[in-house]
């Protein structure tokens, strides 16, 4: 609330204050916390509030004259489509919030999209779901900003995962179950088509998500006779897959776009070769990156409990990084409310955090990222990979 | 006199215009349509059908099918999927009720076949987009005096048209059971067996309570899918269908306002208390038990009770 | 060809005795009390959990961790009975409410102390079987005598013993068996607390076997109803064979068609044998 003053007591208060009276930016924040698809979205969630309270311990950031705290609302979603909508709506009409992080669910942006259109221009939507990439750049979708990377295209990193597996194990067929959902379809359609483009034969099954026995299905695809097994995205599902290949004896050779190191680390007198892209490794990085050990530390001081590694990659979308980078955005465009200036400042911006962060020029983001490769005993190389 | 009570909600929005609380009453006038016209097999003729949610669902990929493909207008393309409607609930239906089976049997085959059509639709990528489901950018048209015609777009026009569905849905279905066949439905409800001795054909009925009600939950749907603008597999899902019989339940099944009152109960309590998601989970499991417990005849049925016995 | 259906036949019957301990708490808790119970997923959950913070935090081998995962399940059993289910007896439509919401509080419960990130437990028993070219692990072995052996000592108890014989007498006339003198409360209790005790002993072989999520028991309740229905409520062998016959057909239909359609075999199964007879395959007509 403003109180409005005539001109004069305005410059009087102007010089009476200290140059820095306490305003807020609002944030908001939907995602999935609990429920089952809450993997998606439950990191983003920890990671903010993090990032908010050490800005805003810090004194806040400063644009012109002014000093700002944030204000974060964060909503958990339950990866239910129609409460989000309702949510996003209070968040625009009622509570005048114009950054809102998230989401990382596709089909929750789907059903959110037609309605934030109408607010193009006035408000930006960060999240990473993979669905954004259909509509960051399009006509009338400035608000749009993917915060998360793409496997296809030039400047993504399918291409180099599927070279670095053909380099080392010199795979010419591929075995791939997939879930039978939304992330699950399109990773399913991307990597079909990048195999297709590179002369791999491939064999795809899909599952419906909440299956526990695979047997039957693996036993099938192994058949095939393929080279490797590449097991869906998440680590639930990878745990049981990866365990009952080696059980069966179906496969040995696994490769992963989207899931951890811990089953293959689990299994590993079992397992041939492991290959698996983590945006980042941190039981390593954190040995070795200051940041990321100081994140780590962190972590467990606000949280009081132990730092999730296996989740803790999923930082790299909407979480932590990003919220210091809309500040920046917001100094370098000089302005908390010039959305068009904000967003040319985001998008333009090349940010040193956990990762190394870039925008294309439509507005979808560039990060490095690790290929960890496991071999038979547990033995680990990993290779970081500059964004492109 | 209870026609009365339709007066405020009709007036509302010239009164009140914030979004979010309309929002809120839109989805629940849809869901009511598809809980009344549950109640109606469910609670008059005391039929579990778990067969609910696949014709909701089914019904808005059907209309959106028609309308995107064969460039119907909206109303005429509700015809195929009320013929698809019509059709799926005389094959399930003479399947269940032919054989005679009983109330638990009958609940776990209708979902069974609830399930069958959920994976086919989840499935049938080329006509379904499968599990990412469909975008609908087409709106109903309606032709109002004076305006002309106009596309339903916009929380207000959608307000009434919802609530014009509701009040169609809650006609129909007293109606019917006002008439003959809504005895029929209650000798059936309150003892089968007699109800044969006594030459009523509980097969023909049977089948007649179940066509209506999936009609009814069809013509919902397809309203659900063109409001919310994308229609995916999860609406033909079992936890739907539960969602549904919840509203059913917890507002009164013997009646056609209970259904409502639980719709709205259900659909907008989770706005009015903050708190977090597993928290609110566990609150809406102790609602259910308690009105269980406390309110077997749910909401609506309590109050009468009461009146009654005052 | 051949040795890939035979293994997955086989692991198909493992697979099945696992929804067969399921079914069975659906028949007895259906022919005592009148009701579903369809928490009795959540009562799996307790019982797979129980056994891995047992297993895995405290330490306990997963032998001794068995007894208290079992006995917490039955815990909850006795909790939501009393407070429960004691007021639904006989009537299906409560009984199902009353459930669903259990299962709302119970898995928001599970998801508020562990989270929704999956956990896996540590192997019991690696290796496996070689026989002809078909791989059967060991542990699924084991759970499978594990699980074939409890539902067989049900029957058996039940079919021999006084207590057995008290409850097929309460599940055919219930007033008659009260005149009798048959304690029918604390029989339905029992019965209640068993079938939640038999749905957390599948859960703790479940730990063994597969990852640990909040949702894990809603596939299950499902497919435990299924094979009840298919096996004839009311039958004890039924529910095992019920539940083997699913998981056969799932994994045989999912070598010849696709796998996406998995669940849909078992279910166009039970609606055929239903068609024929049906109270199902070991049910007496109702």
């Amino acid at each position: 609330m403003r109180i409005r003053l005539g001109w004069l007591s305005a410059a009087a208060l102007a010089f009476a204050l200290p140059a820095g009276a306490q305003e807020t930016v609002k944030i908001g924040q939907i995602e999935a916390q609990t429920g089952p698809n809450a993997i998606y979205g439950w990191m983003s969630s920890q990671g903010l509030p993090i990032a908010v309270d050490q800005i805003n311990k810090s004194g806040g950031f400063k644009v012109g004259d002014k000093t700002y705290k944030l204000d974060l609302t964060s909503v958990d979603t339950r990866g239910d489509p129609k409460e989000a909508s309702i949510q996003l709506k209070k968040m625009l009409e009622n509570d005048g919030i114009r950054f809102v992080f998230g989401p990382f669910l596709s089909n929750v942006f789907v059903t959110i999209e037609p309605y934030a259109a109408q607010f193009n221009g006035k408000f930006l939507l960060m999240g990473g779901a993979t669905r954004m990439h259909d509509f960051v750049g399009a006509p009338g979708h400035d608000f749009v900003i993917r915060t998360w990377n793409w496997d296809a295209g030039p400047k993504g990193f399918g291409n180099l995962m599927v070279e670095q597996l053909v380099k080392n194990t010199g795979a010419k067929k591929i075995a791939m179950l997939i879930q039978n959902d939304q992330g699950g379809k399109v990773l399913a359609d991307i990597y079909t088509a990048m195999f297709k483009e590179k002369h791999i034969d491939f064999q795809l099954e899909m599952f419906d998500p909440g299956t526990k026995d695979f047997t039957a299905v693996l036993a099938k695809l192994a058949a095939g006779k393929p080279d490797v097994l590449f097991p869906g995205y998440g680590d639930a599902a990878i745990a049981d897959i990866v365990r009952q290949s080696t059980e069966g004896n179906f496969f040995r050779k696994f490769f992963l776009v989207r899931g951890s190191l811990g089953p293959g680390l689990k299994n590993k007198d079992e397992i041939d070769d492991y290959f698996v892209y983590v945006p980042k490794y941190f039981e390593a990085a954190e040995k070795t990156d200051p940041k990321i050990a100081k994140f780590v530390a962190d972590y467990k001081a606000y949280y009081k409990r132990d730092f999730p590694y296996d989740q803790a990659p999923l930082c790299s979308s909407s979480c932590y990084d990003h919220v210091f980078m809309l500040v920046e955005a917001m100094k370098k465009a000089g302005s908390v409310s010039d959305i068009a200036k904000i967003r040319q400042a985001l998008v333009s911006m090349t940010y040193d955090g956990l990762w190394r962060i870039s925008y294309d020029e439509k507005g979808e983001e560039i990060i490095n990222f690790d290929v960890v490769h496991m071999t038979r005993g547990g033995k680990i190389s990993v290779n970081s990979v500059e964004a492109r | 006199m209870k026609a009365l009570l339709w007066l405020p909600l009709l007036a509302l929005p010239i009164v009140y215009r914030g979004d979010v609380v309309l929002t809120i009453c839109i989805f629940s006038f849809l869901l009511a349509m598809a809980a009344v016209s549950f109640t109606l097999v469910f609670g008059f003729t005391g039929q579990l059908s778990m067969f609910h949610a696949a014709a909701f669902g089914l019904a808005s990929y059907v209309t959106y099918l028609f309308v995107s493909r064969a460039h119907l207008p909206f109303w005429i393309a509700l015809g195929p999927a009320m013929a698809m409607t019509v059709l799926l609930s005389l094959v399930v239906g003479t399947i269940c009720f032919k054989f005679k089976l009983k109330a638990f049997y009958f609940a776990v085959v209708t979902l069974a076949f609830s399930e069958l059509t959920r994976l086919l639709v989840l499935n049938w990528n080329d006509l379904t987009n499968g599990t990412l489901g469909l975008l609908v950018l087409e709106k109903p048209t309606v032709w109002v005096p004076g305006s002309g015609v106009l596309r339903i777009e916009g929380t207000i026009a959608w307000y009434y048209l919802s609530l014009a569905g509701l009040i169609l849905t809650v006609g129909v279905c007293w109606l019917v059971l006002r008439s003959w066949i809504g005895r029929c439905f209650a000798a059936i409800r309150l003892d089968e067996d007699l109800a044969q001795t006594l030459g009523v054909d509980i097969f023909r009925y049977k089948l007649l309570s179940f066509t209506i009600a999936n009609l009814l939950a069809a013509l919902a749907g397809s309203f659900y899918g063109f409001y919310t603008g994308y229609i995916e597999p999860s609406y033909l899902s079992i936890n739907q269908g539960l969602d549904i019989i919840a509203m059913v339940l917890l507002g009164g099944r013997l009646s056609l306002s209970g259904p409502i009152v639980g719709a709205f109960v259900l659909t907008g309590l989770p706005h009015l208390i903050e708190l977090s998601g597993e928290v609110r989970a566990m609150l809406y499991g102790v609602i259910l038990i308690l009105s269980i417990l406390v309110m077997p005849n749910g909401i609506v049925g309590s109050i009468a009770g009461w009146r009654r016995a005052a | 060809m051949l040795q890939l259906v035979v293994g997955q036949t086989l692991n198909g019957v493992i697979v099945g005795t696992l929804y067969g301990i399921i079914a069975l708490g659906v028949t007895l808790t259906f022919g005592i009390t009148g009701i579903v119970n369809f928490a009795l997923g959540e009562f799996m959950m307790i019982g797979a959990y129980a056994t891995w913070y047992l297993v895995d935090h405290v330490g306990l081998p997963f032998p001794v961790a068995l007894v208290p995962a079992v006995a917490s399940a039955a815990l909850c059993g006795l909790a939501a009975d009393q407070m429960l289910f004691r007021f639904t007896r006989n009537n299906l439509v409560n009984g199902l409410l009353v459930s669903i919401g259990l299962i709302s509080i119970v898995e928001a419960g599970a998801l508020a102390l562990w989270t929704a990130t999956p956990k896996d437990m540590s192997y019991v028993l690696t290796g496996a079987l070689r026989l002809g070219g078909v791989s059967l692990p060991k542990i699924k072995l084991l759970a499978f005598g594990l699980l074939a052996g409890v539902i067989f000592l049900t029957y058996a108890a039940l079919a021999r013993t006084w207590i057995g014989r008290a409850a097929y007498a309460f599940a055919q006339n219930p007033e008659a068996a009260m005149l009798m003198g048959v304690r029918t409360d604390l029989m339905q209790t029992g019965v209640v607390v068993y079938s939640c005790a038999l749905a957390g002993f599948g859960g703790a072989l479940y730990a063994s076997l597969y990852s640990l999520e909040p949702a894990m028991g809603g596939l299950y309740i499902l497919k435990g109803v299924e094979a009840a229905i298919l096996g004839g409520i009311g039958s004890l062998i039924g529910s095992l064979v019920g539940g083997v016959t699913i998981g056969v057909t799932e994994a045989i239909g999912s070598i010849y068609l696709p796998n996406a359609f998995r669940d849909a075999y078992g279910l166009v199964f039970v609606i055929v044998i239903l068609l024929f007879k049906p109270s199902g395959l070991f049910g007496n007509e109702l």
